[in-house]
C-alpha cells in the first residue's frame, strides 16, 4: 500500500468485523469493499460453503490432522508423536486457519462451537479422535443446533473425555449425562438428580475400548434399557439399541426453551457484551426456536439488534485472539512448518504465553469469554510482550514472512519521505482500519522520541533500528486488545 | 518464551534519568502522566489508582484449590466407618495401610512427605465440610464456594473482600500463583495480582537499550485513562512491574534443600515461596490445582490418578514449607474444593459428584489433628457424605485468628461456629 491514508471501513463495518473476524486487515477491507459492504460480505461467508484452499492446503501440513485413530495410537505406541503432540497439532492447524482462511465467519462459529462442546486437549486418549471432532463441528458450525449437539454428544471424543466410553447399565457413569444438561443443554436449576441418573443412562452404550484397541462400537449388552425420565421427556428405551432413544432425547432436549436461552446467551456474549441483557437473549432464544434450532437467523437478528450496535469495543480478545489479530494486523504469512520452531508451530507456545492455547482450558465448560478471566495484569503483560517480538521480527522467525521495517513506509518515486505524524496515522489505518487520533500520536511521540514535523525516509534511524518500538504502539492499544 | 532483544538503539542515555531508581523514576512518571494526560490533551476523568508502597506481610494465607472436586474420603479416610469399606469394594483403602490411624480416621498412605508436620502437630484435616446445601455442579458448585455470599448477586469473592478490607490497596497484596485466570474467590473491585511464572512480571521493551525509559512512560500515557477491565489490568500491571522486583531479586533455586516433585503444583509453590521471600507484601496466595475430578480412573494404592496426585501434592507441600525456611512460622495453608464425591464407587473405577468434603490446614497456627463430626454413611446408590461443618467456619478461623480480618466482612451474613483448628499463636 503506497497511499499516505488508505481507505478505512465505517465505524459500524469495523466493529462487526471485530466481532465476526479474526481480527482487521487492508484484504478484507478490499473484499468489504468489492462485495458492497459488510452485509454482503457476511451473506457471501454463510454461503461459501465449509471448503477454502487454504484449510485443505494447511490439513496436510500436519501428519496426525488427517490421521485415523489407529495410525495415531501406533505413532504414540511407537513413540513417533506421543498423544499430546496430536493434540498440539490440531491446536496449531486451528489457529493456522484462523489467520488466513478466507471463512472467517466459519472459523468463528466454529471456535464458539468447540467451546460449548469442549473437549479439552490434554494430550489424553481424546486426542485420538479430537481433529475429526473438531472437523466435524466446523462442518456443521452454520446450520442447526440439533445436530450440532447429537453430532458432540455421540462422538467418541466426548465419551472419552468425560468418561460415557466407560459407562455402563450397571453402573452408569454420570459424567457426561450431567454435563449434558448443564453445559450443553438446559443449564443448572433445571435439572435434578434423578434426571442426571436417566440422562446417563440413555447415554449408555455409546462404547470406545480406551487405551486397548481404541475400537468404537455401539454396545448394545451396555445400553441401560427400561423406561426413561428427564425434565419432560419421557420414552419406553425398550430396546437394546438405545440410539433412536438417544436421538429423541438430543433432539428434545435441542428444542427445549432452556436450550434456546442457554444458546442465545453463549452467542449474546460472545457476540454483544459479556453480560448480555435479558431481553436480547429473550428475543434470540424466540428467533432460535422460530427456526427450529437453525443458527444463522439468531446471527443475523443479533446483528441487527442495537444491542449489538451499542457494544462496540466492548469485549476483550483472549489470548489465542490476540496472537491470531495480531499475525493478521502484521501481515505474517506463515506457511509449511518445518521444524518446532516454526511459526506455524510456536505459535502454539506463543498463545500459552498469554494464558491459554485453543481448547486446552482444563475444565467441561469451555473457555470463558469474559473480561474478568483474561484483562489480567499477567496477561496484559504477557500480550505486550508478544506485540513486542513480532514486532521486531525475532520470535516466530522460521516459516514466517514478515514484511521489513521500510515496507511499513507509504513511500513512492515521487514520495521519498513522510511526516511522522502522517506515517503514524498510515500505519493506524493499516494496521487496525482507523485513523490515529491525538492520544496515539503523542504516545508514537514518546515511545519513538520523533516529532510531529520531522521526517521519515527509508534510512531515518527510526526506520533503520527501532522500527518495532513504533509498530507496536498500535498493537499495545486498547483498539487492538480489544473487540 | 521471552523476545530476543533488539539491536544497539540509537538515543543516547539521559543522565538525569539513569541517575533515578527505577522505582522511583516510574512512580514520577505515573503522577505526571496522569496530570499531563488530564489536563492538557484529554479532559477524561482521572481513573488512576494510586497505590501505596507494598507493606510487608505478618501472615500469609496460601489457599489452594483441589479443582475438579477432590474424594476427601480418599485422603482422609474414615476407616472406622463400615459402609466405607462396603460401597467402595474396589477402590477403599485398607485400614492397615492408613497413617497416623486414629480410632476413625487415617490419611492416605502416600501423604508420607507430610507426616513430620501432622507429628509436630502443624496440620489439621476436617471432614465433612462444605455447602449447606448440596451442590453437584462444578461450575455453580465453585462460584457459590469462592463467593461465600449466598443470596447475593454480586460477583464480589471473599478473598477480594479480605483484601479489600483495609485501604490504601495494593494489587500485590493477593497474588494468584500458577495461572493467570484469577479465581472467582479473587474477582471484584479490588485489584489482584496473577503470575504465570515470577519472570513473567516485566514490560517487554524496557530494555537496557531503552536509556530514556520511552517505553514505560508511552505505556502510561497509553492506558491512563483508559476504563474499563483492561485499564485496570495495565495500570495493575505497571504497578506490579514495579513494586515485585525484590521478588525477582531472591533466588530461583529453592531453599534450605528443598526439593520438589515435578509438575505444575511444585512450580506454583515454589512461585509462592518465593514471592514470600521477596517480602512484597502479599498476604494471600492462591493456587489452583487440577484435575480432581476422578469420575474414573481414581483407582487403588496400586494404580490410578488417585494414588500419584496425592503423592504429588503431599511431597510439594512438605518441599514448600522446607523451601520457606524461617518464614514457614507466618504461612498457613488451607485447602477448599467445590464438593466431595458419592459414597460409592462407579463402574470406572471412579466416583461421581457427591457432597461432603475434607479440608487440610497445615503451618502456622494450626492445631493439628482430626476435626468434624460425622454422620454415619449409608451407601445407598446416591448416599453422600453429608455435610456438618459449613466450610466458611474453617476459613473464619483463618482469617480471624491468623490476619485479624473480621468474619462478618469476608462472610457476609454468616455465623461461623467454632471448629478449633487454628490459633492465633
Amino acid at each position: 500500500m503506497t497511499a499516505l491514508k488508505p481507505a478505512v471501513p465505517s465505524a459500524a463495518t469495523l466493529h462487526a468485523l471485530s466481532r465476526f473476524s479474526y481480527g482487521w486487515t487492508p484484504t478484507l477491507g478490499r473484499e468489504i469493499t468489492k462485495a458492497g459492504g459488510f452485509g454482503r460480505w457476511f451473506d457471501a461467508q454463510l454461503a461459501a460453503g465449509s471448503d477454502d484452499a487454504f484449510t485443505r492446503t494447511s490439513a496436510t501440513w500436519w501428519t496426525s490432522v488427517n490421521a485415523s485413530p489407529a495410525v495415531l495410537w501406533r505413532r504414540h505406541e511407537s513413540e513417533v508423536e506421543p498423544l499430546w503432540q496430536a493434540d498440539a497439532n490440531y491446536q496449531r492447524w486451528v489457529l493456522a486457519r484462523r489467520i488466513h482462511s478466507p471463512l472467517q465467519v466459519r472459523e468463528v462459529m466454529t471456535e464458539l462451537w468447540e467451546h460449548h462442546f469442549h473437549v479439552t486437549s490434554e494430550g489424553s486418549g481424546t486426542a485420538l479422535f479430537r481433529a475429526d471432532y473438531g472437523r466435524q463441528i466446523r462442518a456443521r458450525a452454520l446450520g442447526r443446533f440439533a445436530d450440532l449437539l447429537h453430532t458432540a454428544i455421540t462422538h467418541p471424543a466426548m465419551g472419552v473425555y468425560l468418561d460415557n466410553a466407560s459407562s455402563t447399565a450397571k453402573a452408569p457413569n454420570e459424567n457426561l449425562g450431567r454435563e449434558l444438561l448443564e453445559l450443553h443443554t438446559v443449564g443448572v436449576g433445571a435439572y435434578t438428580e434423578a434426571d442426571v441418573k436417566d440422562s446417563a443412562r440413555i447415554l449408555t452404550g455409546y462404547r470406545v475400548d480406551t487405551w486397548n484397541t481404541w475400537k468404537v462400537s455401539y454396545d448394545r449388552d451396555s445400553h441401560a434399557v427400561g423406561r426413561v425420565r428427564v425434565l419432560d421427556f419421557t420414552d419406553a428405551n425398550s430396546s437394546t439399541d438405545g440410539r433412536p432413544t438417544t436421538r429423541r432425547y438430543l433432539d428434545h432436549l435441542a428444542r427445549h426453551p432452556r436450550t434456546a436461552e442457554m444458546v442465545a446467551r453463549k452467542l449474546a456474549t460472545r457476540f454483544v457484551v459479556d453480560a448480555p441483557p435479558a431481553a436480547l437473549v429473550r428475543r434470540l432464544a424466540g428467533v432460535y426456536l422460530a427456526h427450529d434450532t437453525a443458527i444463522v437467523p439468531v446471527l443475523r437478528a443479533l446483528l441487527a439488534s442495537p444491542e449489538f450496535k451499542a457494544a462496540r469495543g466492548k469485549k476483550v480478545r483472549t489470548p489465542t485472539d490476540d496472537v491470531v489479530a495480531t499475525y493478521r494486523a502484521l501481515g505474517v504469512r506463515i506457511t509449511r512448518p518445518r521444524h518446532d520452531e516454526s511459526a506455524a508451530n510456536a505459535i502454539l507456545w506463543q498463545c500459552g504465553s498469554l494464558g491459554s492455547q485453543p481448547f486446552a482450558w482444563p475444565r467441561p465448560d469451555g473457555l470463558p469469554d469474559q473480561a474478568s478471566a483474561w484483562a489480567t495484569a499477567p496477561r496484559f503483560l504477557a500480550s505486550l510482550d508478544a506485540h513486542y517480538s513480532m514486532c521486531g521480527g525475532w520470535w516466530p522467525k522460521k516459516n514466517a514472512t514478515y514484511r521489513t521495517p521500510a515496507s511499513w513506509l507509504p513511500l513512492t518515486a515521487k514520495r521519498r519521505s513522510v511526516r511522522f505524524d502522517q506515517l503514524v496515522d498510515h500505519l493506524s489505518r493499516t494496521l487496525t482500519g482507523r485513523p490515529a487520533g491525538r492520544k496515539l500520536q503523542r504516545v508514537a511521540r514518546q515511545a519513538t522520541g520523533c516529532r510531529p514535523a520531522e521526517r521519515i525516509s527509508r534510512t531515518h534511524p527510526l526506520v533503520k533500528w527501532n522500527m518495532h518500538r513504533l509498530l507496536t504502539v498500535f498493537l499495545d492499544s486498547p483498539t487492538h486488545m480489544s473487540r | 518464551m521471552t523476545a530476543p532483544h533488539a539491536r544497539s538503539g540509537h538515543p543516547a542515555s539521559c543522565a538525569e534519568f539513569t541517575a533515578l531508581s527505577r522505582r522511583g523514576f516510574l512512580r514520577t512518571a505515573a503522577l505526571g502522566g496522569a496530570a499531563l494526560t488530564t489536563s492538557a490533551a484529554f479532559g477524561t476523568a482521572v481513573v488512576e489508582t494510586s497505590y501505596a508502597a507494598p507493606r510487608p506481610a505478618s501472615s500469609v494465607m496460601v489457599v489452594l484449590s483441589m479443582r475438579g472436586a477432590v474424594d476427601g474420603m480418599s485422603l482422609v479416610v474414615p476407616h472406622g466407618d463400615p459402609t466405607y469399606y462396603t460401597a467402595r469394594p474396589r477402590i477403599a483403602i485398607p485400614a492397615s495401610q492408613l497413617l497416623v490411624r486414629d480410632g476413625f480416621f487415617g490419611l492416605h498412605p502416600a501423604m508420607t512427605p507430610l507426616l513430620p508436620l501432622w507429628n509436630s502437630g502443624r496440620m489439621a484435616a476436617v471432614h465433612a465440610t462444605g455447602l449447606a446445601v448440596p451442590n453437584r455442579s462444578h461450575f455453580s458448585a465453585m462460584e457459590a464456594v469462592e463467593d461465600a455470599d449466598p443470596g447475593s448477586s454480586a460477583r464480589v469473592g471473599w478473598l477480594n473482600r479480605l483484601i479489600g478490607r483495609e485501604t490504601p490497596v495494593h494489587p500485590l497484596r493477593a497474588v494468584q500463583v500458577g495461572a493467570t485466570v484469577p479465581p472467582a474467590s479473587l474477582v471484584g473491585p479490588v485489584p489482584s495480582m496473577a503470575l504465570s511464572s515470577i519472570d513473567a512480571v516485566r514490560l517487554a521493551g524496557h530494555d537496557k537499550w531503552d536509556t530514556q525509559h520511552r517505553r514505560p512512560g508511552s505505556m502510561r500515557t497509553m492506558w491512563s485513562g483508559v476504563a474499563g477491565p483492561l485499564g485496570t489490568a495495565a495500570r495493575t500491571a505497571f504497578t506490579a512491574v514495579d513494586d515485585f522486583r525484590p521478588v525477582q531479586a531472591t533466588s530461583a533455586a529453592p531453599g534450605n534443600g528443598a526439593s520438589y516433585p515435578k509438575g505444575d503444583l511444585s512450580a506454583a509453590l515454589a512461585a509462592a515461596a518465593r514471592t514470600i521471600r521477596g517480602d512484597v507484601g502479599a498476604e494471600v496466595i492462591t493456587i489452583d490445582h487440577g484435575d480432581w475430578d476422578h469420575h474414573s480412573g481414581l483407582g487403588t494404592l496400586a494404580w490410578g490418578s488417585m494414588q500419584a496426585m496425592t503423592k504429588e501434592l503431599a511431597a510439594a507441600l512438605a518441599a514448600f514449607f522446607t523451601d520457606l525456611g524461617p518464614a514457614a512460622a507466618k504461612v498457613t495453608v488451607v485447602t477448599i474444593s467445590e464438593f466431595g464425591r458419592r459414597t460409592r464407587e462407579n463402574a470406572s473405577f471412579g466416583l461421581d459428584h457427591g457432597h461432603g468434603n475434607a479440608m487440610l490446614l497445615l503451618g502456622a497456627g494450626v492445631k493439628g489433628g482430626y476435626y468434624g463430626t460425622w454422620t454415619p454413611l449409608r451407601g445407598t446408590s446416591d448416599d453422600d457424605l453429608a455435610v456438618t461443618t459449613d466450610y466458611r467456619s474453617v476459613l473464619a478461623e483463618v482469617v480471624t485468628r491468623r490476619l485479624g480480618a473480621s468474619a462478618a466482612r469476608v462472610f457476609p451474613g454468616f455465623s461461623p461456629e467454632p471448629v478449633g483448628a487454628v490459633t492465633s499463636l
